[in-house]
């Protein structure tokens, strides 16, 4: 039973009992049986809130006063310049430690202010002895001297603050391959912090900003580090991305029920239908599979191989949890996680010339059923947000194919006629069983 | 986590933290006071960076040597310059090798790409960071020197064990500042003479 639910219980349970509906006895009965509400007070979420972005702005503003590059400071000024501000936050990210080890706000607060001096101190350093404008080297050595952090504060924002950098760190390696898919061992450090977070009911603000951050930073690495060397990957690989991350937002790790809870069943859901929707154009499937490699080098050459590995990982990945959900008859959320299969079906069958029709039958189709279950799913759990998803999903479906210029007018005035019958006789269907219109 | 633990690594990555930067300074005061003493030839231009401050980009004049011929290199691969001086008594890059050279002064540098039988380099000396205000104003000192057919802009650099660190940017055979400073102030001295009665 969620929150809201034994919430909304407990506020009805003086009426009803003033009613004579329930006794006193089952009221408490009821009481001690869901035991009490726990929810984060909104104090401790402000505090948080605010603590972090005061940090945060302070933060930042040292290091554009630094930057400002005071030209008459001599290097030893500069030099104790460099670590005051360092010492300074270690020495109040150490009294919270030692003093608040309770407190999230001061935790998360003065972790993000030591993660920005660390920064700080390296940049000062970099400006006064000119270092050379080597952006993924400074980010990394950053990032890898804040990483602890976000263990020994048990801090989210060192966590976002880390993955964006490696992103960072590993685009500026985009010309070196090799280096670049690095970025995967290294975002791996914070996932246990991330389930550690997920599993934190009363943060469920940090985990779904973490929950973001990670979905950004994976999709844009998934573009510098995976399949480079083979053509048109992403028609795999993201499908496989966002359906490893809409699954696991889908595993029961605590009690979550709401969207803003388990943010990445929503991310990756969107991500899914973002892909799949793409999949229905022409453009997609227009690609020489033959004649393409990148960087100089072939899926067989050795150099591809972490690449290869870390690909094969995630569509495994994608593939067991999908096989999971089927074998638990999830109607819907296997109906998502379903596309990195029809995905790398569809990238063998439509890859050659004159081919393309076929992927795009098979997204068509898939879009379709996916939002009219959508939609039934609303409409058996009486739950309007999902028949509201379903229904914009399939507008949006039935809008673009009605525009579509690529298909002839007959064959789509047929499609819409064929399926408007399709749904007329679902809606008879349902009035025989007592559910539908009448 | 146990608590004295935490705090116990958390000193440790506090130690990290502090030697990271130190180690840099360390390194590069190391290079300030015992390198050698070289003269690169160089254009100023200015971009920004938003953590470090505001830089002159430079553009090292003599960032090409002829290509190695029994090696092949790949882009980023490291190599070694070896520093000559020309006939002005600025540093020139005479060669490149793989191997570590022993005995002469050297850059560690990588590979941008090789061309018409010249090995071209990306030097780890590559921009200066002045004062906010200040940086613009460097490219146009230098911009008004070049057309005066002055191009004696240089960037004046330590080198020890292949390191390079840059002690100061020259043009017309001042500091950068100091050139800057100059051109900063004479308008307004004008300005007051013209007021006087």
């Amino acid at each position: 039973m969620n929150k809201k639910g034994v919430k909304w219980l407990y506020q009805e349970l003086p009426e009803l009992v003033g009613k004579g509906i329930l006794s006193q006895e089952a009221s408490r009965k009821i009481k001690e049986y869901y035991g009490e509400v726990k929810s984060a007070s909104s104090t401790a979420v402000a505090l948080i809130i605010c603590g972090t972005i005061g940090a945060l702005l302070i933060g930042l503003g040292i290091i554009l006063l630094l930057a400002h590059n005071w030209e008459h400071l001599s290097r030893l000024t500069r030099g104790i310049l460099s670590f005051a501000p360092l010492v300074i936050g270690q020495a109040l990210a150490l009294w919270v430690l030692l003093k608040r080890p309770g407190s999230g706000a001061f935790k998360e607060g003065s972790a993000a202010f030591l993660c920005l001096m660390v920064g700080a101190s390296i940049a000062l350093v970099s400006q006064t002895y000119n270092i050379p404008g080597d952006t993924g080297t400074f980010v990394l050595t950053w990032m890898l001297l804040i990483a602890p952090l976000v263990y020994l504060m048990e801090a989210s924002l060192p966590a976002a603050v880390y993955l964006v950098g490696i992103t960072v760190w590993g685009g500026s390696n985009f010309e070196y391959p090799l280096k670049a898919v690095l970025f995967w061992p290294l975002a791996a450090v914070v996932i246990p912090h991330f389930i550690w977070s997920l599993r934190r009911e009363i943060y469920a603000l940090r985990s779904a900003i973490l929950s973001l951050v990670m979905f950004v930073c994976f999709s844009i690495a998934a573009v510098f580090s995976l399949g480079r060397s083979w053509a048109n990957s992403w028609i795999i690989i993201f499908p496989s991305l966002y359906a490893v991350l809409y699954l696991v937002g889908q595993l029961k790790i605590g009690g979550f029920t709401t969207n803003w809870q388990r943010p990445l069943r929503l991310l990756g859901s969107l991500g899914l239908f973002i892909i799949a929707f793409q999949f229905t154009f022409l453009y997609v499937w227009e690609f020489d599979a033959g004649n393409y490699a990148l960087s100089g080098r072939s899926v067989l050459d050795v150099r591809s191989l972490p690449d290869n590995i870390i690909t094969l990982a995630i569509i495994v990945i994608a593939m067991l949890l999908f096989y999971d959900n089927v074998k638990r008859r999830n109607v819907i959320v296997s109906l998502f996680g379903a596309l990195p299969l029809l995905a790398i079906f569809a990238y063998l069958a439509g890859s050659g010339r004159g081919q393309e029709y076929l992927p795009r039958l098979i997204f068509n189709i898939y879009l379709f059923v996916l939002s009219v279950s959508q939609i039934m799913g609303g409409i058996r759990k009486t739950s309007l947000p999902a028949l509201n998803t379903g229904m914009l999903m399939l507008a949006l479906l039935i809008i673009t194919r009605f525009f579509d210029s690529d298909i002839g007018f007959v064959l789509k005035g047929l499609v819409f006629i064929i399926i408007g019958i399709g749904f007329l006789s679902v809606n008879v269907a349902f009035v025989r069983r007592g559910g539908g219109a009448r | 986590m146990n608590r004295r633990l935490i705090i116990g690594l958390f000193l440790c990555v506090a130690l990290a933290q502090v030697g990271v930067p130190l180690s840099m300074i360390l390194r590069r005061e190391l290079v300030l006071t015992q390198g050698a003493y070289f003269k690169f030839e160089t254009a100023p231009v200015d971009p920004y960076d938003a953590f470090r401050g505001r830089y002159v980009a430079l553009a090292i004049k003599e960032d090409n040597v002829p290509a190695i011929t029994d090696a092949r290199l790949s882009q980023g691969q490291r190599v070694f310059a070896l520093i000559g001086l020309d006939g002005r008594g600025f540093a020139k890059l005479t060669s490149a090798v793989t191997a570590r050279p022993r005995g002469k002064d050297y850059i560690q540098a990588r590979v941008r790409y090789v061309s018409e039988g010249k090995l071209y380099l990306d030097l780890p000396i590559d921009r200066y960071y002045m004062e906010e205000g200040a940086a613009p104003m460097a490219e146009t000192v230098y911009r008004e020197h070049v057309s005066r057919d002055k191009q004696d802009a240089y960037a004046a650099v330590r080198v020890k064990d292949g390191f390079p660190v840059i002690a100061g940017l020259y043009v017309g055979g001042q500091k950068i500042e100091d050139a800057v400073r100059q051109k900063a102030t004479p308008p307004k001295a004008l300005y007051n003479k013209q007021q006087a009665p």
